[in-house]
């Protein structure tokens, strides 16, 4: 990394010698690897290993960033130097404000005892076969296998200076189950953080053969039960719906950035814009999420964020009641506060921004059984397919992939055709009466934002939760 | 600092080092000099400027293993390292299911037109203040926050291919998303302008920012809309989204993989006769255009929804033998999750014809009809089938004999195949689409859709 650290260490005289006020360089190097099956059969592969630098300047209030990929010093400088004109050129009303400097020095990594570096092709195929086996008897089954490793040195000229290492192992299948009646498709991440010791840690192909096997289940026997659609029913999700309900109906609306407006012809504004924080209640008292960077093999995993800010556990909904924003350095100030860690950018050409990182409902005191019990007509939800939320993260669909009829205090073997629920967050929120004690992150998932887009790898979870009269959408 | 004319050295050092280490090898040398500004709130967020040359090479070794990557360079000590690890890391892999050749015969290629802006510099140090000037635009039309995104994008490559084939280009782009929004979150609306020759855009980027502001005005008081059956009016921004992705699926790939809803539906009829839509490289003006493929093989024109049928599926060499056909000249070196990519066939610009209804016919209606003006978050329950759903976002209203009256908190729920077959009307007002939930370029008028179901929250 020498060569490219010492830029980064350029890039910010360079930035001070034109006069900005800030200065930030964020060098990053990039190791992907890639293998790509469908049906079990390789289809390709590849090899991607990739350097560069992303730089920031803030210039009378206005901010301009520019990233280069040849780590030459001519380049740099005619990179900052255009991003410094066209900051200039900005001319914004309101400066942009960066609030106390920040000035932490640290090196960390994500743990990991069998380096993926050091996995060979032999390897990474003998796994990926065995990956492949699980899925036998689909109709169509696509694997992709990107372990990847990233290390980055931000440098800025408040005097931080930040040494990290992120360690994936990307996994991305789509499953197709075909049955006389229809087919029923799956997208399942399997993503894990940390080194190759996790795949035999997360019991990885045992939980991808059951999987398989009941998507099978759901193709060949799941049926529309009307008695669900004349009434108010109670709906069980699992940990996996759990954890993009954490997602989607509360970490984005949290997110700093979208509420002061900043994502607002992209990934939207934000309902928690005309709300409260410490006194708008969006949920029942069961209701509990929170965001933690800090959480070891997990792939929003970070101990300081890409503005060299420590990271730490965010309570975003405390009982209901909204109770922290997420927030960078900007939005820290905007908010009256100081910046809670948030910001990552997914490569070195791309801008920090206000991102999740671990998403969850947190624990309750009760047994899955116990959530059960006393359910006389409902569904157990315990996977989703299709979903999507409006741009304020206030009208959300969840479609079942895999569900049970729940009847009399029993889950039933009889399979729900897609079930649905389609509400509004605070109907869907303020529905939930139990989580269970069963905290885990069963949704690692790329999470999308801002233009041009960044995808960065996050987990989400939670406690099974139960929610009380559902009325069952997609009815139109 | 390497010179766009050194590009095609850099690249013939690859292919000459390459073929002593493999079977067949292609490499594309790209140089691109982006940039974008960022605004919200009415002000400016920020100003992005990117430097990049990427050399990206597939090989084929010993025989049927095929590898690519994908990697800055700038000497040739860079180019044979890449040529190197891309090689050892290929020679290791199985054979591929998926190769079955690459182009082999050499041109000619078609002249493109109007694609290269040669003031794009001189535009992008004015483009703050053309920014300035469609906030105040958004602004006089009603709106009261303006935010948004313009990109301008140059680039400059050269490509050879062991096989023979060479070739070079030059093409430069700008998209600008516009979204208008009232002081509520609930009214808002959206302009948005692409094109090849930004410096020549300045008057449609501004009148993006006034139909963004217009829109946003006419959606005050929306009011929650009621779920049902509705006909549909999409603007060609909802439709290429909902309807111009079907052709971009007309694709042996996608098929392969179950991701396509149009397997064993070539030569039916899956739409109504008016529809015709074709994969167009050769457009002029098309974001995407091109003169070759990936592997060389010159561009062309392929009708994939002719009057309503659907005649081709898109191809690249391996595909074109696999289903016993030939290339379309549609090889594209596309990614496949991170850090990897592969020839597969694909689209460049989708290309719908125009149709003849003025907006005015097209609302003038006596059936219970929805006018949608933006999109987003369309999620599929099942690719191969199309069942899927997507959010209205921005100004949407109920039309009646032209009348509209402003609603909110809906949902497309429906299925994508249904749609095409049901679409009833198309406008004459064809407009190129790209932006955020748009990616491949699509050319498309308004359309009219029957019997659409909407649903929305049910608490």
């Amino acid at each position: 990394m020498k060569n490219g650290m010492d830029l980064a260490e350029y890039c910010i005289k360079v930035g001070q010698n034109l006069g900005c006020s800030y200065v930030e360089a964020r060098y990053v190097k990039d190791l992907a690897r890639g293998l790509a099956f469908r049906n079990g059969e390789p289809v390709s592969g590849g090899f991607s290993p990739s350097e560069g630098i992303g730089v920031r300047v803030l210039v009378d209030g206005n901010m301009g960033f520019t990233s280069f990929d040849r780590l030459e010093k001519d380049l740099a400088k005619e990179s900052i130097t255009t991003a410094y004109k066209m900051a200039k050129n900005a001319k914004r009303k309101t400066p942009i404000d960066l609030g106390e400097p920040v000035a932490n020095k640290a090196k960390w990594k994500m743990k990991a005892k069998e380096s993926l570096i050091d996995v060979d092709v032999d390897t990474m195929m003998e796994f990926t076969t065995e990956l492949n086996k699980q899925m036998v008897g689909l109709a169509s089954f696509v694997v992709m296998f990107n372990p990847r490793v990233i290390d980055k040195y931000l440098v800025t000229n408040e005097g931080a200076e930040i040494e990290g290492q992120h360690s994936y192992i990307l996994m991305n299948t789509i499953l197709t189950a075909q049955a006389p009646g229809g087919s029923e498709q799956k997208y399942l991440d399997l993503t894990l953080a940390g080194g190759w010791e996790r795949i035999k840690e997360a019991n990885l192909l045992e939980n991808v053969k059951d999987e398989v096997e009941r998507l099978k289940k759901s193709a060949e026997t799941a049926v529309k039960v009307e008695d669900l659609m004349r009434q108010p029913i109670d709906m069980i999700v699992g940990q996996e719906v759990a954890g993009i309900i954490a997602h989607e109906n509360v970490g984005h609306p949290s997110e700093g950035d979208r509420i002061m407006g900043r994502e607002g012809a992209q990934a939207g504004e934000s309902f928690w814009r005309d709300l409260k924080m410490g006194v708008s209640r969006v949920g029942s008292n069961a209701v509990n999420v929170s965001e933690n960077p800090t959480i070891d093999k997990t792939s929003g995993y970070y101990l300081y964020d890409d503005e060299g800010v420590k990271s730490r556990k965010r309570e975003l909904i405390k009982n209901g009641i909204i109770n922290e924003p997420l927030l960078n350095r900007e939005f820290g100030v905007r908010f009256g506060k100081e910046s809670n860690g948030a910001a990552r950018a997914s490569a070195y050409n791309r801008e920090p921004i206000i991102r999740m990182a671990n998403t969850y409902f947190e624990p309750g005191d009760f047994t899955f059984e116990e959530l059960v019990e006393d359910v006389k007509l409902g569904v157990f939800m315990r996977s989703f397919q299709e979903w999507n939320i409006d741009d304020r993260r206030y009208q959300s669909k969840y479609t079942g992939s895999e569900a049970y009829l729940i009847k009399n205090g029993e889950v039933t073997d009889t399979m729900v055709k897609r079930p649905i629920m389609e509400t509004t967050s605070v109907g869907l929120l303020s529905a939930v009466d139990a989580v269970s004690k069963n905290l885990t992150f069963d949704f690692p998932g790329t999470c999308g934002k801002s233009d041009p887009a960044q995808g960065v790898p996050v987990y989400a979870g939670g406690g099974e939760i139960r929610f009380r009269g559902i009325k069952l959408g997609g009815v139109g | 600092m390497v010179d766009v004319d050194n590009l095609k050295i850099l690249v013939d050092k690859a292919i000459e080092y390459g073929m002593e280490k493999c079977d067949a090898i292609i490499a594309r040398i790209i140089s691109n000099k982006d940039s974008q500004i960022r605004f919200s709130q009415n002000n400016i967020d920020i100003s992005k400027r990117w430097n990049s040359l990427q050399l990206q090479l597939f090989v084929v070794v010993k025989g049927q293993k095929t590898g690519s990557t994908d990697r800055p360079v700038s000497t040739v000590e860079d180019i044979k390292k890449a040529v190197d690890d891309v090689v050892r890391y290929t020679a290791i892999l199985p054979d591929s299911m998926f190769f079955a050749g690459i182009e082999d015969t050499t041109g000619p290629y078609p002249e493109l037109k109007g694609q290269f802006d040669n003031k794009i510099d001189e535009f992008s140090e004015k483009a703050p203040s053309v920014i300035n000037s469609v906030i105040n635009q958004a602004i006089q039309e009603g709106a009261k926050r303006v935010a948004g995104a313009l990109m301008l994008r140059s680039e400059h490559f050269f490509f050879r291919s062991s096989q023979g084939p060479e070739g070079s280009g030059k093409r430069t782009a700008y998209d600008l998303n516009v979204r208008a929004l009232q002081n509520e979150l609930d009214y808002s609306g959206q302009g948005i302008a692409c094109g090849t020759i930004p410096s020549q855009a300045e008057e449609v980027m501004l009148a993006a920012g006034a139909k963004a502001g217009r829109l946003s005005k006419q959606a005050i008081g929306a009011v929650q809309g009621t779920p049902g059956t509705y006909d549909l009016i999409l603007t060609p921004t909802v439709a290429a989204d909902v309807i111009g992705q079907i052709p971009d699926m007309a694709n042996p790939f996608y098929i392969m993989m179950g991701l396509s809803p149009l397997k064993d539906h070539l030569g039916e009829q899956i739409a109504p006769e008016f529809v015709s839509a074709n994969e167009d490289p050769l457009f002029e003006g098309g974001l995407d255009s091109t003169a070759f493929d990936w592997e060389g093989t010159p561009s062309k024109t392929i009708e994939i929804i002719n009057h309503g049928v659907l005649k081709n599926l898109v191809h690249n060499t391996t595909t074109a033998k696999m289903f016993d056909s030939e290339s379309t000249g549609s090889s594209r070196l596309a990614s496949l999750g991170m850090g990897m990519k592969m020839l597969l066939p694909g689209s460049s610009n989708i290309i719908f014809e125009n149709g003849d209804h003025t907006f005015e016919e097209l609302t003038d209606v006596t059936r219970p009809t929805i006018y949608v003006t933006c999109n987003w978050y369309s999620r599929f329950q099942n690719y191969q089938s199309g069942d899927f759903s997507t959010i209205p976002r921005d100004a949407m209203f109920l039309v009646n004999k032209g009348e509209m009256k402003p609603i909110k908190n809906m949902r497309i729920s429906d299925n994508t195949m249904r749609m095409l077959a049901n679409i009833d009307a198309l406008g004459n007002d064809r407009t190129q689409v790209f932006w955020w939930e748009v990616r491949t370029p699509t050319v498309i008028p308004t359309m009219r859709i029957r019997d659409c179901r909407m649903t929305a929250a049910t608490q």
